[in-house]
C-alpha cells in the first residue's frame, strides 16, 4: 500500500489550492429530454407502481422507473447503477430525496427491457438490488441516519431497522393500495440529523440512561469547561472526585434528572459514553406529514414510548408498525394521510384500532407546550 | 472467505428489500480480490472490518464509534466528520474512518461518467462505501483516513471540478426537489435558485459563520417533497398569486372516467375505490370549500383558495398552477433539541424568484436574517429558537417585512402587549407633580 | 478605522485573548471573538477569524453540528484522537 500523492503538497497546502467552487452545475447532468422540456411539462401519470410518465407540452414523454435502494451503497453497486443507466438511459440517472434511484427513458418501448433488467438483478443473499416501486398511495423508501455503521451517539442501528421495516412493508412499496402515501422515517437518536418529526411513521432511537463517567481519564482527555458547556440542559457540573486509590481528580457530575440523553457531552468528551444495551431502544411516532395538501403539515406524535433493541430484526418494532399500517389501511378514507385519519377518529380510537397500549409516558410533560396536548374539552370517545 | 463471522448481520440478507449486508459483503470480496489492481490508499479490508464492527454492535446493542473533531481539510470548517473506532486492534481497517460530504448537484441528476469518477476515487482513497445520499443531500463518502482527506479534496477540486458540502456552524449544503425539470407543479426553478445560492454563499458554506447550523431547502410547490417546512431554517416553497388554470374539457374527462385521465395521476390504482366522484374526492375535500361542480363545469373561487394542491394533485391534466408564480418564505424549522421541534413559520407570503436580478428579493431577506442572527444568536441557538426568544415582531423589524394576517393562524389570545415607548403618545416619562395637581396622595 | 485593518495588531489581540484563557479551555465559539472586537460587525469579525485559520494561527474543531476555534495544536483532543 504505497502512498500515492494526488499532487497535494502537505508542506505547502495553499499552493495551487482550489476552494469555493461549489457543486457541479446541474445542467451538465440533465438527460436530453429533460433539458429540452424543462419548465414545459404538461402532466404526469403513474402507469403502475414505480413507473411514471411525464408528458411535455411538446408531446415529448419521459418514462421514469423508480427503484428503492439502501442509502448505504457500495461503489460497486453505484457502478452497477451506472452500467444500467449506460445500457438503457443514455448514461443518465437521478436519485430522489428519499434514497430512491430513478432511471429515465424517452420512449415507451425502452421501458420493458429496463424494468426487466432492474427486477432481475439480485444480491447473492436473495434480496432485490433494484426493487421497482415507491410511488403513489403506498410506502416509499425510508429516509434515515447512520446508526451503528458510523455514528458515535446512536441508540439503535439505522440500516438494520430500515431493512427489517422495509421487508415487512415490501408489498406496500410495490403496490398502491393504501389510502394515501405513507412516509416512514428513521433517526437513530433524538438529535435527529435526519428529521423524522413530521413523518406518517417515525422510528427513533432513544437512550434512557445518562452518560457514564470515566473519572480517571476525564480530565486527561477532555476539557471540562467544554463538556459542561456542551449540555443543552445544564445537567453537567464540575466536580472533584476521589478515585478508588484515594487520589483526587478533577471531573464532572451529571444531574441525572435533567439529562435528555442527547449525547452532546460524549461528542465533546469521550470519557462520557452513554450507549447501553438495556437502556437504548426504539420510540415509535406517528401521524406527521410535511405536505400542505388538504390539512396543514403536522408533527408526529409518540405512540410507543419504548421498545427494546432486538437485533437483528426488531420484531416488536415491525409488529407495531404493521398494526398501524393495517389499521390505517382499513380505516382511512381515500386521500386521508395517517395523521388526518387519526385525528378524524380521535387518538383514543387510534390506540384501540392499532392495538397499542396507552401508557403514562405518552402524556406530554416537556415544558409549556405539554398543556396544548391535554384535552380541554368534555368531548371524547369511550 | 469473509474475515469476520457475522451471524446476526447474515440474517439481514434474506427478505426482498435490498440488503446492505449483501452489498457490503460483496464489496469486501471485491476489495480482497482486487482484480482491477487498485493501489488502495486505506486498508483493503476496510469493508470486512466495517462488517465486523457492525456485527459487534449488533451483539452488544451499542455503538463502537467515537467522534473526532480536529480532522478536516485545510481552511474549511466543515465537510468532514471525524470518526474513530473504539476497537482499533480488533478492526484495524476502520481505526480512522472519517466521512466526507460532497456537495451534490441540484436535483440529484447525474451522468454516469461523473458518478463513476467519484466511485473510482473512493475505491482508490476510501472504503468504497457511500451514502446516496446523506440527510442534508450530500453524496456521503463513508470512511477514510486522515492523510487521505487532503488528497481526496485535491482530486475533487482539481480533477472533478467538485467541492465539499457543509457541516458544523456553517450554511449546510442546500437541497431541492427536482422542480420544473420534470414536474408540472413547480412554481419556480428550484435547481437554479438552489445552485445560485449555494455558489453565492460558498464562504458561509465552508467556514463557520453562525451560532449554529443553518439550512436552506427548496420545494417547488406546497406538496413539499423535500420537507423544507420541517427541516430548513429557511424554506422556499413555490406558490402562485393568480388563478388555477382550468381545462373544463379535461375536468369532464375525469368525471367521465376516461382511462387516460386517472384520478390522482394513477396513484391509487392498487385498490378499487369505486368510480371517481368529483364532489366526494375533490370539491368536498377542498379545505376552504372554494370550489363547486355544477355537473358540467368546475368553478373555483381563487380569492379563497389556499393553494393546498389537492385538486391539482387529483386532476393534474385538468388543473394547472397559476401563471404569476414565486415562492413563500418560511423560517425557523428545526428538529427537536432543545425546545422541541419547530415547523417553519410564514414570513414572506410571496417573493418573486427572479434570476435576472440575481434573486435580489430573496438574498435581501436572507442577509438581513443572518445579520440579526449573527449579532443576537446565542451559541448553538437555531434561528427558530432566536425567533421564539426575541419574538416574531423582531423578525419583521430586522427584515423590514410588514406584519400581515397571513403570518398568523390567529391573532394573539392574550392582551399582554409590550408597547414600545415611541409607540405611545408622550412617551413613558411623565410629570408626577402635574399628576398630583388633580389626584391626592 | 477598525482595528481589524491592522492585521498584526488584531492577530495579537486574538492570540492574547486565547492565551489568557488557555488554562481553562482551548476551544471557542465565533461569538467569543465578538468580545475581542466589540466595535466591529460580526460579519467582519468572522471573516478575520477565518482568515487566521488560513494563516495557520488558529484551527477548527468540529462536533459535526457546531464548529469551534482554537490556537493551532492546543488542547487535549489532539492527544486523545491519537493522530498528528
Amino acid at each position: 500500500m504505497a502512498f500515492i500523492s494526488s499532487g497535494y503538497d502537505p508542506n505547502n497546502p495553499m499552493e495551487n489550492r482550489i476552494t469555493d467552487i461549489g457543486p457541479r452545475n446541474y445542467e451538465d447532468f440533465y438527460p436530453p429530454v429533460i433539458a429540452k422540456n424543462k419548465g414545459k411539462w404538461s402532466h404526469h401519470e403513474i402507469l403502475e407502481p414505480g413507473v411514471l410518465v411525464h408528458v411535455a407540452d411538446s408531446g415529448d414523454e419521459v418514462y421514469t422507473v423508480r427503484v428503492g435502494g439502501a442509502r448505504l451503497m457500495s461503489t460497486s453497486l453505484v457502478n452497477e447503477i451506472c452500467d444500467i443507466a449506460d445500457k438503457h438511459c443514455d448514461g443518465y440517472v437521478r436519485f430522489t430525496t428519499r434514497n430512491n434511484v430513478e432511471f429515465m427513458v424517452d420512449s415507451k418501448d425502452k421501458l420493458e427491457p429496463l424494468k426487466n433488467e432492474l427486477s432481475s438483478r439480485k444480491f447473492d443473499g436473495g434480496s432485490y438490488k433494484f426493487p421497482i416501486g415507491g410511488t403513489g398511495a403506498g410506502v416509499t423508501n425510508i429516509v434515515h441516519t447512520q446508526g451503528w455503521i458510523h455514528c458515535h451517539t446512536p441508540a439503535t442501528d439505522a440500516s438494520g431497522t430500515v431493512k427489517a421495516t422495509m421487508d415487512e412493508l415490501f408489498d406496500d412499496f410495490q403496490d398502491m393500495k393504501l389510502p394515501a402515501q405513507l412516509r416512514v422515517s428513521m433517526a437513530c437518536c433524538l438529535n435527529m440529523c435526519g428529521a423524522v418529526h413530521c413523518s406518517d411513521i417515525a422510528i427513533l432511537g432513544y437512550h434512557r440512561k445518562p452518560p457514564m463517567l470515566d473519572h480517571e481519564y476525564l480530565d486527561k482527555v477532555c476539557e471540562i469547561p467544554l463538556a459542561i458547556a456542551s449540555c443543552p440542559t445544564a445537567a453537567v457540573k464540575p466536580a472533584k472526585v476521589k478515585l478508588e486509590d484515594g487520589t483526587e481528580v478533577k471531573s464532572v457530575e451529571v444531574k441525572n434528572e435533567r439529562c435528555m440523553y442527547c449525547g452532546n457531552c460524549y461528542t465533546m468528551c469521550p470519557s462520557m459514553p452513554l450507549a447501553d444495551t438495556e437502556g437504548d431502544g426504539i420510540v415509535l411516532m406517528a401521524g406527521g406529514k410535511v405536505s400542505n395538501r388538504i390539512s396543514h403539515p403536522k408533527f408526529s406524535k409518540v405512540v410507543v414510548a419504548f421498545l427494546p433493541n432486538e437485533m437483528p430484526r426488531w420484531p416488536q418494532m415491525t409488529k407495531a408498525i404493521r398494526q398501524m399500517v393495517d389499521a390505517y389501511s382499513k380505516g382511512a378514507n381515500k386521500y386521508e394521510r395517517l395523521g388526518e385519519w387519526a385525528e378524524r377518529i380521535g387518538w383514543e380510537k387510534f390506540f384501540e384500532v392499532c392495538e397499542l397500549d396507552f401508557t403514562h409516558h405518552l402524556i406530554d410533560d416537556f415544558r409549556q407546550q405539554a398543556y396544548n396536548t391535554w384535552r380541554q374539552s368534555s368531548q371524547f370517545k369511550f | 472467505m469473509a474475515k469476520h463471522d457475522t451471524p446476526l448481520l447474515d440474517q439481514l440478507e434474506s427478505g426482498p428489500w435490498p440488503s446492505f449486508v449483501s452489498d457490503l459483503k460483496r464489496q469486501a470480496e471485491i476489495r480482497a480480490k482486487n482484480e482491477e489492481g487498485v493501489e488502495f490508499q486505506i486498508p483493503a479490508d476496510s469493508c470486512d472490518d466495517l462488517l465486523g464492527i457492525l456485527e459487534l454492535s449488533f451483539k452488544h446493542g451499542r455503538t463502537h464509534w467515537k467522534h473526532g473533531g480536529i480532522v478536516g481539510v485545510f481552511g474549511y470548517g466543515g465537510g468532514v466528520i471525524g470518526r474513530y473506532s473504539d476497537q482499533p486492534e480488533m478492526f484495524p481497517g476502520v481505526e480512522a474512518f472519517h466521512t466526507m460530504r460532497v456537495n451534490q448537484p441540484a436535483g440529484k441528476y447525474y451522468n454516469t461518467e461523473y458518478l463513476r469518477s467519484i466511485m473510482k476515487l473512493w475505491d482508490f482513497r476510501g472504503s468504497g462505501v457511500t451514502n446516496m445520499h446523506g440527510s442534508t443531500g450530500d453524496i456521503i463518502l463513508l470512511g477514510t483516513t486522515t492523510p487521505q482527506l487532503e488528497e481526496i479534496f485535491y482530486e475533487l477540486t482539481h480533477n472533478l471540478n467538485q467541492d465539499l458540502g457543509g457541516s458544523g456552524s456553517n450554511l449546510r449544503t442546500p437541497s431541492d426537489c427536482l422542480g420544473s425539470s420534470r414536474c408540472e407543479y413547480s412554481c419556480y426553478d428550484t435547481q437554479a435558485l438552489c445552485h445560485f445560492l449555494t455558489n453565492e454563499y460558498q464562504d458561509e458554506l465552508h467556514r463557520p459563520a453562525f451560532p449554529y447550523k443553518f439550512k436552506f431547502k427548496f420545494d417547488g410547490c406546497p406538496n413539499c417533497c423535500v420537507a423544507s417546512i420541517a427541516r430548513a431554517d429557511m424554506s422556499f416553497i413555490g406558490t402562485w398569486k393568480d388563478q388555477i388554470r382550468i381545462d373544463q374539457d379535461a375536468v369532464n374527462k375525469y368525471v367521465e372516467k376516461d382511462p387516460a385521465y386517472p384520478a390522482n395521476a394513477g396513484a391509487h390504482k392498487g385498490r378499487d375505490w369505486g368510480p371517481f366522484d368529483i364532489e366526494k374526492e375533490v370539491t368536498d375535500l377542498c379545505p376552504t370549500q372554494c370550489m363547486k361542480w355544477d355537473g358540467k363545469k368546475l368553478h373555483i373561487d381563487d380569492s379563497n383558495c389556499t393553494r393546498c394542491m389537492h385538486c391539482i394533485n387529483v386532476m393534474p391534466r385538468a388543473l394547472k398552477i397559476g401563471k404569476e408564480t414565486g415562492c413563500s418564505i418560511l423560517v425557523g424549522a428545526k428538529a427537536p433539541i432543545l425546545d422541541g421541534a419547530q415547523m417553519g413559520s410564514l414570513l414572506a407570503p410571496f417573493v418573486p424568484v427572479n434570476p435576472d436580478n440575481d434573486y435580489e428579493e430573496v438574498t435581501e431577506i436572507i442577509e438581513s436574517i443572518w445579520d440579526w442572527w449573527m449579532e443576537e444568536g446565542k451559541n448553538r441557538e437555531r434561528l427558530g429558537e432566536l425567533i421564539m426568544r426575541q419574538g416574531f415582531q423582531k423578525l419583521l423589524e430586522v427584515t423590514g417585512i410588514d406584519p400581515m394576517p397571513q403570518q398568523v393562524e390567529h391573532p394573539r389570545t392574550n392582551p399582554y402587549i409590550f408597547w414600545k415607548e415611541e409607540e405611545v403618545p408622550g412617551g413613558f416619562e411623565r410629570d408626577i407633580k402635574e399628576y398630583r395637581k388633580y389626584h391626592q396622595r | 478605522m477598525s482595528v481589524l485593518d491592522n492585521r498584526e495588531e488584531a492577530t495579537k489581540m486574538v492570540t492574547d485573548y486565547l492565551q489568557k484563557k488557555l488554562k481553562n479551555k482551548t476551544k471557542f465559539y465565533l461569538n467569543d471573538f465578538y468580545k475581542v472586537f466589540p466595535d466591529d460587525k460580526p460579519r467582519q469579525v468572522k471573516k478575520f477569524v477565518n482568515s487566521l485559520v488560513t494563516d495557520g494561527v488558529l484551527e477548527y474543531w468540529s462536533s459535526g453540528s457546531t464548529t469551534m476555534y482554537g490556537l493551532k495544536g492546543a488542547g487535549k483532543q489532539h492527544a486523545s484522537e491519537g493522530e498528528e
